[in-house]
């Protein structure tokens, strides 16, 4: 019979276990009997033969291998009627442990899922990525050799598609993927066919346009319907037949993007016109993927690289380069790494932001932790004396020591359980939050490798705080089982439950610092001087290229489509660009300053119309502004921004004086005003030079046709101005594809990451505060309590209400002021570790240590006076009569 | 007839399973008989304990060297009979053997004389 077996059938085994026993001594008394014993005598000799029934059972069960189970679940049921009947302290303890293991498994899910799970290909591990962006050029030479090279091999782009024909854009997730990509991947389709080798041919591929759809966006927009495969998909207003569905699971290569459509990387020159993605050798765009040989190396799929190197380096040299540029391209050795995993930006973007919040998270479980110890202490010191008459009824220390620990496992096991649910709800939402700016697709699933992380965690805590109270327990003294439940013979914890105070209060002090440091980050950026009103400012992106419309037409048509904008009611102005503020596109152009004498320089680059800057509210310093007659044909101009005319004019007059661009695009520039500092690129970037160039002058240079038009309004939100300004521009030319956002949004996108770390980490700063005022008011009350008799005696000795507060207070906040000078200088020393995610403060920022020092400091001062001024209410006539 | 308590011996660790074995080997027996069949058998010189009997047939049956089926008995009364199983016959026989061997090379060495020790 198997143990678990004996286990379920404990009932059973019990009654046969004593008619067995029973039978023996019958049948010995009847024995003896016989011989001539009288009945009780007889009765007597068989039961001492025996050796004690019980004994016997006892040593009969341990035979049957199930008996630390048994012990386990009745010390479970045990523990589980304490809790019961403690309802508060069970509350405070698993709620707590919930939070920290909740916070932990979140995180480690999504760790989990963006830096380590391999992707849903056929055997991943034999990936390798080229490390790099690869020319179409480069990849089709690769392609013709992939199968000396590799068992296959497959490259591919992100990229977006629109669906609609015009007007305010219906973006997809497009994907230009090689012929062998779902072959070689070893993804099938669930409908219809992948996308083949054939369909990836130059000047279309033998059934002309095709496009392989995800499951997702299959099920999203066509409802599942199983008859899509053989309709068209427009996409960017080209026809595509749909061929087939990507299985379920399958979200593309990339962790944290997922694709909708997958289109041969051959159909690029239909789907993005103006650029030449399949011959241009300075267009890198392309991932490359390999799949080892069975048997072959990292270092075997290198060194076959690198040996046909050379010729794939002489057939696609870059044009217009240096003698030295070109040597370096032709040296450049390739490299592979391996891609199991998927590539992804993500893991580097929020490689560091999640580590520090699985760091913060860790930490927050170990306050719990520490807390759970304390209580568990405290509720030890009441229950000295069951410890006590357990051990001597005969118990060993193990034993009791077990019963604690199997509370703790229980505590620990509830805390995990809820913590799960947390944690479910947790990580999606932080997804949700990381996503705002629209680019992170994770699958989180609750899977073998989550629910053993809750587990070890569960176990781990349960460790950290039960061994400590368990010793404890077991250490008690047997002898003093019979002396009255005594008061104040517990003096070992209380160093111990010191110590974990001292502990507690520092992690605490340590997270608040934490919170501190990222919500003034935060607000520093947000409060930053930007240069601009961010605010009543609709950004709507004018994309002409997929209609064919040139750009010496376009040019004319944005003009229209401004002058037209302005007139609408409720618009105070407009202006267009070509990048706007904080959007992730910069222009950066190098330049020289005749008769000066210096080198080339470099300098941010804005291609602005009248209007411009009066929409951005960026003030005019000297000269004067863009004005309309700074036409295609009239004399190039150019307007400078503070910081450009003090680092290459100084003192100089910088009016008048002339800037050359040494690039391809640019011509000589008089400089005819000054404009106040502004951000360009991102918000923690120092103003740096920046030259703005009429967009008439400037556009003759950019290779596509495509704008921003910058929109202020009167009055109220930006965005209620979009209906009647996309009906504006389809007037006007309905061909053109919108994009609407407002600043303020363009804005908070590019801060996600700044915040989601600050309403984390302030977030956890909060928790570990309640969690240490918790643990500081429950020590104190069991100090309280334990010394209620020397209080009394105090106080009928004449002790006042305030001193016996002070004298309360007086031993606990030594303590707390011992962990926060620790907490101090741990936080001035591990702050140092996320200086690259701060701004505007040095990591050991004393404002910040000094501010969250005083508020845990106050705050537990007020948690530890509840329970003093409870002590100083002690009735000493009550208490003398008690003892 | 059963030896002076002071001859009684202690069974070495371990024999008892092979005893119970070699007892219940000969035909199902319950407890109580095992326990007199020890004694007869061994006609009073090795004392089992009857408190470690219970336990060792425990052991014996979890392992699947004996089982056991609850039937009447010759006073009419239902008591637990052990059997042998086929593995418990097996292990009975591998330990008989190895118990002779040592007996055997124990007394071979005991026997030995001054002559056959050089």
């Amino acid at each position: 019979m198997s143990w678990w077996r004996r286990l379920g059938d404990r009932g059973r085994l019990e009654r046969e276990l004593s008619a067995e026993l029973a039978d023996h001594i019958e049948r010995h008394v009847a024995d003896l009997v016989a011989a001539g014993v009288g009945e009780s005598e007889a009765r007597r000799r068989a039961r001492l033969a025996l050796g004690g029934v019980e004994q016997v059972k006892e040593a009969c069960r341990d035979e049957r291998g199930t008996r630390w189970l048994e012990d386990f679940s009745s010390d479970l049921r045990y523990a589980g009627r304490g809790l019961r009947q403690r309802p508060a302290f069970a509350a405070v303890a698993v709620l707590s442990l919930a939070l920290g293991i909740g916070a932990n498994t979140a995180l480690f899910s999504i760790v989990d899922s963006l830096m380590r799970r391999s992707l849903p290909v056929r055997e991943p591990e034999r990936l390798v990525l080229l490390e790099g962006e690869w020319t179409n050029l480069i990849w089709e030479q690769i392609r013709d050799r992939q199968h000396e090279l590799f068992d296959g091999a497959v490259a591919w782009s992100g990229a977006d598609f629109d669906l609609a024909a015009g007007g305010e854009e219906k973006p997809v997730n497009g994907l230009f993927v090689s012929g062998s990509f779902f072959e070689v991947l070893g993804v099938p389709a669930r409908l219809g066919r992948t996308i083949l080798p054939q369909d990836d041919r130059r000047h279309s591929g033998t059934e002309g346009l095709v496009a392989v759809l995800s499951d997702g966006f299959w099920k999203r927009h066509y409802g599942g319907d199983p008859g899509v495969v053989g309709r068209t998909l427009h996409l960017n207003r080209a026809a595509f037949m749909i061929v087939g569905v990507a299985p379920p699971g399958f979200v593309g290569p990339e962790v944290g993007e997922s694709f909708d459509v997958a289109v041969p990387i051959a159909a690029y020159p239909i789907l993005q016109p103006p650029l030449d993605g399949l011959d241009d050798r300075n267009f890198w765009w392309l991932e490359v993927v390999g799949r080892r040989k069975p048997g072959q190396t990292l270092a075997g799929v290198t060194d076959a690289l690198r040996a046909v190197q050379a010729p794939i380096r002489a057939a696609t040299l870059p044009p217009r380069q240096t003698a030295e540029q070109l040597a370096g391209y032709l040296r450049e050795p390739f490299q592979v790494i391996p891609a199991a995993a998927g590539t992804s930006v993500l893991r580097d973007r929020y490689r560091r932001p999640l580590f520090t919040i699985l760091a913060v998270a860790f930490l927050v479980l170990l306050v719990a932790c520490a807390n759970v110890a304390n209580l568990q202490l405290a509720r030890g010191n009441e229950r000295q004396h069951e410890f006590r008459l357990r051990l001597a009824l005969g118990a060993s220390r193990w034993r009791v020591a077990r019963q604690l620990l199997t509370e703790s496992i229980l505590i620990a096991g509830l805390g995990a359980i809820l913590g799960l649910a947390f944690a479910l709800w947790g990580s999606r939402l932080l997804v949700r939050n990381f996503s705002s700016s629209g680019t992170l697709a994770l699958d989180l699933p609750v899977d073998a490798g989550v629910l053993l992380f809750t587990g070890a965690v569960a176990v781990l805590t349960a460790l950290l705080f039960g061994t400590l109270p368990a010793c404890r327990a077991g250490r008690s003294d047997a002898e003093g089982a019979w002396r009255e439940p005594a008061r104040g013979a517990a003096g070992g914890s209380v160093g111990a439950s010191n110590a974990l105070i001292v502990v507690q209060v520092a992690i605490s002090l340590v997270l608040l610092v934490a919170a501190g440091l990222f919500l003034r980050t935060l607000a520093a950026i947000t409060n930053r001087e930007l240069g601009f009103r961010s605010e009543g400012v609709l950004v709507v992106k004018l994309y002409a290229w997929q209609s064919g419309i040139a750009l010496d037409q376009f040019v004319p048509l944005a003009d229209r489509i401004r002058a037209s904008v302005v007139e609408l009611p409720g618009v105070a102005s407009a202006g267009l660009s070509d990048v706007t503020p904080i959007s992730g596109s910069s222009w950066r152009e190098e330049f020289e300053i005749p008769g000066t004498g210096r080198g080339r320089e470099q300098a941010f680059v804005h291609i602005v119309t009248r209007g411009w800057l009066s929409v951005y509210g960026t003030p005019l310093l000297a000269g004067r502004d863009i004005l309309d007659s700074d036409h295609a044909e009239s004399r190039p101009v150019a307007l400078i921004n503070r910081a450009f005319a003090r680092t290459f004019f100084g003192d100089k007059d910088p009016l008048g004086q002339t800037i050359r661009t040494t690039g391809i695009y640019l011509a000589p520039m008089e400089v005819v005003g000054v404009v106040e500092d502004a951000v360009y690129r991102d918000l923690r970037e120092d103003h740096a030079p920046t030259i703005y160039v009429p967009f008439a002058q400037g556009m003759k240079n950019v290779t596509a046709p495509q704008a921003s038009l910058s929109i202020r309004a009167a009055a109220g939100p930006p965005s209620r101005l979009t209906s009647a300004v996309v009906a504006a521009i389809a007037r006007i030319d309905p061909r053109v594809t919108l994009r609407c956002r407002t600043l303020s949004d363009q804005i908070d996108a590019a801060l996600v990451r700044e915040r989601l770390v600050a309403m984390l980490s302030g977030f956890f700063g909060a928790l570990a505060l309640m969690l240490a005022a918790i643990g500081l008011y429950g020590v104190t009350s069991h100090a309280v309590a334990r010394r209620r008799g020397e209080i009394g005696v105090r106080m009928a000795l004449g002790a006042d209400a305030p001193r016996v507060v002070r004298m309360v207070l007086g031993r606990v906040l030594g303590f707390v002021l011992l962990g926060v000078l620790a907490g101090s200088a741990v936080s001035a020393w591990a702050s140092r570790f996320v200086t690259s995610l701060l701004y505007g403060l040095e990591p050991g920022d004393p404002l910040t240590i000094a501010g969250a020092a005083s508020l845990l400091f106050a705050i537990t001062l007020l948690a530890a006076y509840l329970p003093a001024r409870r002590a100083a209410r002690i009735d000493p006539a009550k208490v003398l009569r008690e003892s | 007839m059963a030896a002076p308590d002071d001859a009684r011996m202690d069974l070495p660790q371990g024999t008892l399973d092979l005893l119970i074995l070699k007892v219940i080997g000969l035909g199902p027996l319950h407890g109580y008989a095992i326990a007199q069949r020890l004694e007869q058998i061994s006609r009073g010189v090795v004392d089992v304990p009857q408190g470690s009997l219970y336990p060792a047939l425990h052991r014996l049956e979890n392992r699947g060297l004996l089982e056991a089926e609850w039937k009447d008995s010759e006073t009419g009364r239902q008591a637990k009979f052990y059997r042998l199983t086929r593995r418990g016959r097996t292990q009975l026989e591998a330990e008989t053997a190895s118990w002779k061997r040592l007996a055997d090379a124990v007394g071979l060495i005991l026997r030995a004389t001054p002559e056959e020790a050089r």
